[in-house]
């Protein structure tokens, strides 16, 4: 552990270290405070605070009204959701688990995602859809995905993966104030609840008051020369991690933390890449026909010849996901795979051989 | 100099906690009854406030396990 004295000089004044349950929390609070129709519905989201944490208070401060605990029926209340907003209300709605999705798709992608569309604009679906995702500490293929590619591939929606919880707070503000549906998945790895088992980089310094972090605008998380590593959520991290790494071999890595997937920063990934010459795209998602291959053609289709090596793709295999222990984490992406395809790029070997 | 200790009745049973965040740097400057970190019993969490004024200093990171009454931090 690092000292006091050797920490002291960094700690801001009046320091504010949240999770991202807690930026996420406190966003819909200072939102529900000045528009009475936003309200909140989901499962188990009311006195218990949700089960990721990111409805903690709530029911404490705005009653049983606006934080609705629902039954165990996704199809009934993504039904209900999109109905109040298409009557006026400003609903988040929370589905407990991305995976669930099947249940309630109908309402998401032919209704809430198209009716904007099939009124010529004179309805509004402002929605926030907030769902969990990724795994990592075993529970199983149908609690586990991160799904990220198909609702960003299904025209309609907006879709946000914070990676830490200055932006968890910003986006779901932005979120909340979009009159178009709005997709907020959240890592459950990322959340601060300790049996997910936590990435400590994702608490961060949260300001006390409201702010807005517009959506399409990537961030780069660290500046490097020689190749660009793209990711989201615990992508970030990992890509961090690996930059580390590199950086201890001499390599000069820049980090890109996409943190919307619709809309696209692709000008962001595009003039990074321009300047390294190398991309490695990094997905806990599935490989194919997802964000990996979209980030590689988007540079491949504007200009292949600011590609000084093929790019590489760090992804979740296209299998179901595994509950056993080892068998996860082998299948999942991680540092040393990125470091692994890096050195692939420069040697021209594949790394999966 | 206060210590930082796991309240013995934030829950029934004898058993031990994790600290899942520090929501305070190493080293930062605390006020009395600020939240500064979370623990987690069985998937339960609870918050653990700072027991006076002052700089505090980090003696369990978190991931490590604790039980009640142990020390976690100190703050001068």
């Amino acid at each position: 552990m690092s000292t006091a004295t050797a920490t002291a000089v960094k700690v801001p004044q009046n320091e504010r270290r949240f999770t991202i349950a807690r930026a996420m929390a406190e966003a819909i609070a200072q939102e529900m405070r000045i528009d009475p129709k936003v309200f909140v519905m989901g499962e188990d989201i009311a006195g218990l605070g949700g089960v990721f944490g990111n409805t903690r208070g709530l029911y404490e401060e705005f009653g049983a009204d606006r934080i609705r605990d629902t039954p165990i029926s996704e199809t009934a209340f993504m039904g209900a959701a999109v109905g109040a907003a298409s009557d006026g209300m400003r609903p988040i709605v929370e589905l407990m688990f991305v995976d669930f999705f099947g249940v309630c798709f109908d309402a998401i992608y032919n209704s809430m995602a198209k009716n904007v569309y099939f009124s010529g604009g004179t309805v509004k679906v402002p929605v926030v859809l907030m769902t969990s995702t990724g795994g990592g500490y075993s529970d199983g293929g149908q609690h586990s995905q991160c799904l990220y590619g198909t609702f960003a591939h299904l025209p309609g929606m907006k879709v946000v993966c914070p990676s830490n919880a200055y932006d968890a707070k910003g986006l779901m503000t932005q979120a909340i104030r979009d009159d178009s549906p709005v997709i907020y998945m959240f890592h459950k790895g990322l959340q601060g609840m300790g049996w997910l088992g936590t990435e400590p980089g994702a608490t961060v310094h949260v300001p006390e008051e409201s702010y807005a972090i517009p959506f399409g605008k990537a961030a780069i998380v660290r500046a490097g020369t020689d190749v660009t590593i793209v990711g989201v959520a615990m992508g970030v991290h990992n890509g961090l991690k690996a930059a580390e790494k590199l950086a201890q071999e001499g390599v000069s890595a820049e980090v890109i933390d996409l943190r919307t997937l619709v809309p696209l920063d692709r000008n962001t990934v595009f003039e990074s890449v321009a300047k390294t010459g190398r991309l490695i795209v990094v997905d806990e998602d599935y490989q194919s026909y997802g964000m990996t291959g979209e980030i590689i053609a988007s540079i491949a289709e504007r200009d292949i010849s600011v590609l000084k090596a093929s790019p590489q793709r760090v992804a979740y295999p296209d299998i179901p996901i595994p509950f056993t222990r080892p068998m996860e984490q082998f299948a999942l992406p991680n540092p040393d795979k990125i470091v692994a395809a890096f050195q692939a790029m420069k040697g021209n070997k594949k790394w999966w051989v | 100099m206060v210590g930082v200790k796991i309240p013995t009745d934030l829950w029934d049973e004898d058993t031990e906690a994790v600290i899942t965040t520090w929501l305070v740097s190493d080293g930062g400057q605390v006020n009395e009854g600020q939240l500064i970190a979370e623990i987690m019993v069985e998937k339960v969490q609870h918050e653990i406030r700072a027991p006076a004024s002052g700089t505090i200093k980090i003696t369990q990171d978190a991931e490590a396990v604790v039980a009640k009454g142990g020390e976690i931090g100190t703050i001068s």
